[in-house]
């Protein structure tokens, strides 16, 4: 059967005959020719049947055969849902039928099809109600016969990308429209793209006569000389704000499809139309096709659809497809003319084919093949999408863009017909337009930015639309015959199902759409939209304008999520220092955007060393922010909720940061290293968040104050040398004098102060005194180049000290041995500030500062407290979450936060949130294991377990 | 006030497979799901929002309470705002044991809802799990199951083998970027059809009286008496007001009590009355793809990844993700949602790349400083709200009418939302449900 139904060679063919490629379909091996898609080599051998209807399961064939076939969907190896009327056939391609079971020629749920009378519209919402047990079964049931493809969860993601262009038009559509309008921006001097969506500029022209084909070749020869930019076999798919134009592009030679981003100056849509199928009994029967189908197999591919022919048209383009047909030497049995007002009835013929057309003249005609031809349907989604609502026009039958839009042109069909000539001359007035425009808005952009003394002379001025305007041919309004057929072929949504649901008070056309789903298939309306809202009007009695229509959302076509999602950029952080933990034997763990250190072997011994000589540790993932200007310290005063107007020179201060209901949101040191120039350090998760605050304020709410905010968190490697002899550490690797010296003794650099010096030779540091272990410590900030350098030098010159580097992990146990809580861990999306004991920080008689408002409430109101808790069996350490209740019973006092056994006091210690009555130091808790089992524990005094004076840490 | 009840519609044919058989054999339409009726001049009643909660509202007060003179207005079409751009999902394993006993409460309703209202809502009680990428979103998981275990909601963490089991998509392995470390799982969460609790609501309100006017906008409300608004110190809006009634596109009707069901304007309907809301409106996004063979059985959220996804009885694959950060009116998607969403659904489910994005959308969320609703009494007398419900609203859809209709028809504010009054933005006792609403759907 291999080519059977293969034509002679035709004149517009674009099959290369040298080049036979052989593919599988449904388990059998066939070929076809270079240039064929899936459709066109399966109707050339013959394949009438090609798919089954979602809900009864009827055989389909081609209708539309192009990327809009909703018959057409197809499983290629691991990719669902291949167009085949779209998709070119390549070498070894396994192509299998989807919505099949267990096969295509027989299938078991075809007997839906039986039943089908019963199973309306929405049939679903009225049954399966009782009894309810039962409906976990039904919807079992319901769920297989979901449409569509099989994903294999094992496809790799391959190789998908991203690509940012910034033409000064960007064209929808390669037909004569588009491509006129293209070469016209071009040469009045315009950076233009051209996207079209099939494999060949050309439109219609390639399935048209030859001087279409002439036309076709004179355009697109043109096109390259004006070096215009194509992109074949891509799809405009969005146009979002300030026309960022999306568009998929399929056919890029490595990546399986790329996502080309284009801010476009101007946007020229010249889709052309989409022709629409005709609604009567029978009408997805395979051998039912539309006249562009018809053509493009028998003109472009020279695969024969059939081989008695009716056709039933309302306009030139079925004409031509008679003509077309007769040409190959296919029977046309009759010619059905709507204009005459001549109708057909039906479709009939066995289960998978059809053998006869009923016309309305009650005669009864062989045929194979039924070509409809009954008009077209503007697809404007592109021009919704920039806030454009279609209008019908009766007499054109079709909806037309409606009011103008000055960054959105629409050319071609989609604006009006006439002949080439008036097309082309509207075409190209529209590229010239937008090429006019394009400059306008790139003079104004490029004289608003600081090169603006590089921009020459007046801004041009915002072209006028003076177009010519193009004429709209007469059409019948051809949209259901006398008979009921399917209006959504995807969805299986048949006229009288419509005209049933709008009887039920489902009349409006949005109600209508989600009741019956028509329209929300794979085409998403662009076949089925506007008999949709034809059979609406029928069924209320209003005319289509009256009815409306539904607003086309993006995308335009389907885009692969490995397009959207592009090549996988989202590498974790890691410091300068992570050689050296590699070589180390760390223990990583994942925080967030970072990979550190959680400890190097023995968490335990890391903190008693550090406890008793020295540890340095890399908290590079600290945020950091570098602020800088005058108005800082407003800024500080408005996101922290301490005072932070006077704080001189080479101090840092401890604060907390509140969101506008109280709750905690970070905390952290900002240190001031000049007048006008600090360092905030926020949470190692906070730091985008807190960047993201501080620009809100400063962007929404003070654009006044003149502060600079710039993240360092990369910028500087962060070292934390921490124990008793830290001071000597680091005093043997600074500077002691000259530049960048910087004096260590105890008096002349206090606990909370700050210095900028050089350290191990390096520059630039910042060095600052906190004690978030509990010991004495020195918080170093290096050049993140010399990161690694430093903490090297640090290890080399700390040898005889003991020095030794601890993590994540030992941090942890020596920060709750000293009772520091962890905003997130110890506090919640709940905790006010006043909870974390800290209220001295709270300062009330400020002018203002995020929060200020619900904290003068918090602070006299009881609240959920953070204490520290220490078990009575010491030996017991509740795990995190473990829920303190009231003696007795399950009602909620608080929960632990944060537990260890502590190397230091060989005991279990907590942190937890207590309700306010039970906060008292010496209150007994009742604590629930995550066993089950109920322990007593006891509030202590601090939240400290361990040097709660603070004596080592000020050393 | 008298609150008589109005007269019902007569009794319609209820919905099953056999009427299904019958009207099929017989070929016979069904009747209207709801009446279209003309606007009267008054109600005792007028409820301006055709949602799950304005219709909700409505049911409950004439179901529980016999109040029927009652009408439910929506400027475009029943469920065209939040109602019909939510992501379906339900569940009650919330952190406060308020919001726990809210949504259980929502739960069951809709539970029992097909039945109820005699109309298949189609509840799929299909699981939902919230993934845990780290230790700290770990530690969230577990202190969420401690305290469900201790209300007795089934609620468990659960390690990443079980997970696999429970999702095969989802990749598991200790090398991925955000590896899942674990998961909080909720057997009894799911997702509903949302057009359908609509239409339910609106049917069973309809059965007992109410009426459902579509394409009627309210343009103003009467308020006699009041302080004077923002705008206009005399135009007797505003605190110790009185409600006479609403203007709309199709005349004035008079009422002594309107509620205020409406999310994305609910500031602007409550300026009408002269009362301000603390409340902003912020677009949150949602996509769906094309239809594949169901391959996800339960619904899956990670906080982490800001998205959460479940799988339609059709095979789309329907994602969500957070509220976008900034104010707006528009309901248009961006390009720049979608490509982070599909980033994000890869590194969870990395073979699902060659699924194709059917359709995007948005809808508004009101957005409260505290992440909680606006509900019960205001300053103005007769004026109710039920507003503010961030993008959670559908989930508390059923309980939120239940009560609104208590509300109503006592007069006084019932427990279960006492702490949601409006007040409380003056005196600062906010609600704490943030830190759970804050981790997703």
């Amino acid at each position: 059967m291999s080519n059977s139904m293969r034509l002679p060679a035709q004149p517009g063919e674009v099959i290369d005959r040298s080049r036979r490629i052989d593919i599988k379909w449904n388990g059998k091996k066939l070929s076809g020719f270079d240039g064929d898609t899936i459709a066109s080599a399966l109707v050339a051998n013959e394949v009438r049947v090609v798919s089954r209807s979602m809900k009864y399961h009827r055989p389909r064939g081609y209708l539309t055969a192009d990327f809009w076939d909703p018959n057409g969907f197809v499983q290629v190896g691991d990719d669902p849902n291949v167009r085949s009327g779209h998709r070119l056939i390549e070498k070894g391609m396994t192509v299998d039928p989807q919505n099949v079971w267990p096969s295509l020629d027989y299938d078991v749920k075809a007997a839906n099809g039986l039943v089908g009378r019963f199973l309306t519209a929405g049939f679903y919402y009225k049954t399966f109600i009782k009894p309810q047990r039962l409906w976990p079964v039904y919807e079992k049931v319901l769920a297989r016969f979901a449409p569509g493809g099989v994903v294999d969860l094992d496809t790799p993601h391959g190789l998908y990308d991203k690509r940012y262009a910034h033409p000064d038009v960007v064209v929808a559509g390669g037909g004569p429209a588009g491509m006129a309008a293209a070469i016209a921006a071009a040469e009045a001097g315009s950076k233009v793209m051209l996207v079209e969506h099939e494999h060949h500029l050309g439109g219609h022209l390639l399935w048209g006569s030859a001087e279409d084909r002439a036309l076709a070749a004179e355009l697109t020869a043109a096109v390259e000389t004006a070096g215009v930019e194509v992109l074949l076999n891509s799809t405009v798919t969005g146009r979002y704000e300030d026309n960022w134009v999306a568009i998929a592009q399929r056919s890029h030679p490595q990546a399986i499809e790329r996502l080309v981003k284009a801010r476009a100056k101007m946007l020229v849509v010249a889709p052309g139309l989409i022709e629409r199928p005709y609604v009567f009994a029978g009408n997805d029967k395979p051998g039912v096709m539309l006249s562009g189908a018809v053509r493009r197999m028998v003109n472009m591919y020279a695969a024969k659809p059939g081989s008695r022919a009716v056709v039933f048209t309302g306009n030139g383009d079925g004409d031509a497809a008679a003509s077309d047909l007769e040409r190959a030497g296919i029977e046309v049995a009759r010619i059905v003319d709507a204009r005459n007002g001549e109708n057909i009835l039906a479709a009939h013929g066995p289960a998978k084919s059809m053998d006869s057309v009923e016309l309305a003249d009650g005669t009864k005609v062989e045929a194979d093949l039924l070509v409809t031809a009954v008009g077209w349907t503007a697809p404007t989604s592109l021009l919704n999408m920039a806030g454009d609502r279609p209008s019908y026009d009766a007499n054109a039958a079709r909806f037309f863009p409606n009011s103008p839009i000055d960054h959105v042109l629409s050319t071609g069909g989609i604006a009006g017909d006439g002949s080439h000539e008036e097309l082309i001359e509207h075409a190209v007035a529209t590229g010239r337009l937008a090429a006019a425009r394009a400059a306008a808005i790139g003079h104004r952009l490029q004289a608003a930015t600081r090169r603006a003394a590089s921009v020459d002379g007046e801004a041009p001025a915002f072209a006028a639309d003076d177009r010519p305007i193009l004429p709209r041919d007469p059409h019948p309004e051809l949209f259901r015959s006398t008979t009921h057929g399917i209006v959504d072929y995807s969805e299986d949504v048949g006229s009288k199902d419509l005209m049933a649901a709008a009887a039920e008070g489902y009349d409006s056309v949005e109600l209508l759409k989600r009741f019956t789903t028509a329209t929300m298939g794979p085409s998403q309306g662009k076949l089925e939209t506007v008999n949709t809202v034809a059979v609406l009007g029928e069924a209320r009695g209003e005319t289509i304008e009256e009815v409306g229509t539904t607003v086309w959302r993006p995308p335009y076509a389907p885009i692969t999520l490995g397009a959207l999602g592009g090549r996988i950029h989202e590498p974790a952080r890691v410091s300068s220092i992570q050689p050296w933990h590699e070589a180390n034997g760390v223990t990583p763990i994942l925080a967030g955007a970072w990979i550190r250190p959680e400890h190097y072997g023995n968490p335990e011994s890391e903190v008693r060393n550090t406890r008793a000589n020295v540890g340095i540790t890399d908290v590079t993932p600290l945020g950091k922010l570098d602020l800088q200007g005058p108005d800082v310290p407003k800024l500080l005063s408005q996101l922290y909720t301490n005072k932070w107007m006077q704080l001189p020179v080479g101090s840092v201060r401890y604060g907390i940061m509140c969101a506008e209901d109280g709750v905690v949101l970070d905390d952290g040191v900002t240190g001031r290293l000049g007048d006008e120039h600090y360092l905030m350090t926020t949470t190692s998760s906070g730091a985008a968040s807190i960047w993201e605050w501080a620009e809100n304020w400063l962007q929404t709410e003070h654009p006044d104050w003149k502060v600079h905010v710039t993240p360092v968190t990369t910028g500087l490697t962060s070292i934390n040398v921490a124990g008793p002899k830290s001071r000597e550490l680091v005093s043997r690797l600074v500077a002691h004098a000259g530049d960048g010296a910087i004096d260590l003794d105890g008096e002349a650099f206090k606990y909370m102060q700050v210095r900028q010096g050089t350290i191990a030779g390096v520059p630039n540091c910042i060095m600052w005194r906190i004690g978030f272990t509990g010991e004495l410590s020195f918080e170093l900030h290096v050049p993140s180049g010399h990161g690694l350098h430093v903490w090297e030098a640090l290890l080399e010159a700390g040898k005889d000290l003991g020095v030794r580097a601890f993590g994540l992990e030992a941090q942890r146990i020596m920060r709750l041995e000293k009772g520091h809580f962890i905003v997130g861990q110890d506090t919640d999306g709940l905790t006010k500030a006043p909870s974390t004991g800290m209220t001295s920080l709270i300062k009330l008689d400020k002018e203002d500062f995020a929060g200020k408002a619900e904290l003068a409430w918090a602070m006299d109101t009881p609240l959920p407290v953070v204490v520290g808790i220490q078990t009575v069996d010491p030996l017991i350490v509740p795990a995190e979450a473990s829920q303190i209740v009231r003696e007795g019973t399950n009602e909620i006092l608080g929960r632990i936060t944060s537990s260890r056994m502590s190397p230091t006091l060989r005991r279990s210690v907590c942190l937890g949130q207590v309700a306010p009555e039970s906060a008292a130091a010496g209150t007994e808790l009742t604590v629930v294991l995550t066993t089950g089992e109920r322990i007593k524990a006891r509030v202590m005094e601090h939240h400290a377990h361990f040097d709660p004076e603070g004596a080592r840490l000020r050393g | 006030m008298s609150l008589l009840p109005g007269k019902k519609s007569s009794k319609p044919p209820r919905y099953s497979a056999a009427g299904l058989i019958v009207k099929g054999a017989r070929k016979q339409n069904w009747p209207r799901v709801w009446r279209d009726v003309p606007l009267k001049k008054s109600y005792d009643v007028v409820i301006i929002g055709g949602g799950v909660h304005g219709l909700a509202t409505a049911y409950y007060l004439a179901a529980n309470h016999g109040i029927t003179n009652v009408a439910v207005l929506d400027k475009a079409y029943l469920g065209s705002g939040g109602s019909g751009r939510n992501t379906a999902i339900v569940r009650s394993n919330y952190l406060t044991p308020e919001g726990v006993a809210f949504y259980d409460r929502s739960l069951s309703l809709y539970n029992t809802m097909a039945a109820d209202l005699n109309l298949n809502v189609m509840f799929s009680e299909r699981g939902h799990m919230t993934l845990a990428h780290t230790d700290s979103a770990l530690r969230t998981m577990n202190w969420r199951a401690e305290v469900n275990k201790l209300q007795d909601i089934d609620s468990s963490v659960i390690d990443p083998s079980e997970v696999k089991k429970l999702a095969p998509s989802l990749d598991t392995s200790s090398n991925a970027r955000y590896p899942i470390l674990g998961a909080l799982y909720h057997p009894p969460g799911g997702t509903i059809r949302h057009d359908a609790v609509v239409w339910g609501y609106a049917r069973g309100a309809d059965h007992l009286g109410v009426e459902m006017h579509q394409k009627t906008e309210v343009l103003d409300i009467l308020v006699e008496g009041g302080e004077g608004s923002a705008t206009d110190a005399h135009d007797g809006k505003g605190a110790g007001g009185k409600v006479t009634g609403v203007r709309t596109n199709k005349g004035d009707i008079s009422a002594p009590i309107v509620v205020n069901c409406t999310a994305g304007w609910a500031t602007l309907i409550s300026d009408m009355a002269g009362v301000k809301l603390p409340i902003s409106t912020r677009p949150l996004q949602a996509a769906v793809t094309e239809p594949v063979k169901v391959f996800l059985p339960t619904v899956v959220v990670s906080g982490s990844l800001h998205v959460y996804v479940s799988q339609t009885d059709r095979g789309e694959l329907v994602f969500g993700a957070s509220v976008d950060p900034f104010n707006t009116y528009s309901v248009r998607g961006s390009l720049e949602f979608t490509e982070e969403l599909a980033g994000h659904v890869l590194e969870l489910m990395p073979g699902i790349s060659k699924m194709r994005l059917l359709r995007q959308w948005a809808g508004l969320c009101d957005m409260t400083p505290d992440y909680s609703p606006v509900m019960g009494f205001t300053p103005v007398d007769g004026f109710l709200c039920d507003v503010g419900w961030g993008t959670y609203g559908f989930k508390a859809g059923p309980v939120s009418g239940e009560q609104m209709a208590e509300c109503v028809a006592t007069q006084m504010t019932p427990k279960l939302i006492e702490p949601f009054r409006l007040s409380r933005f003056s005196t600062g006792a906010l609600v704490g449900e943030k830190g759970a609403a804050a981790v997703g759907h």
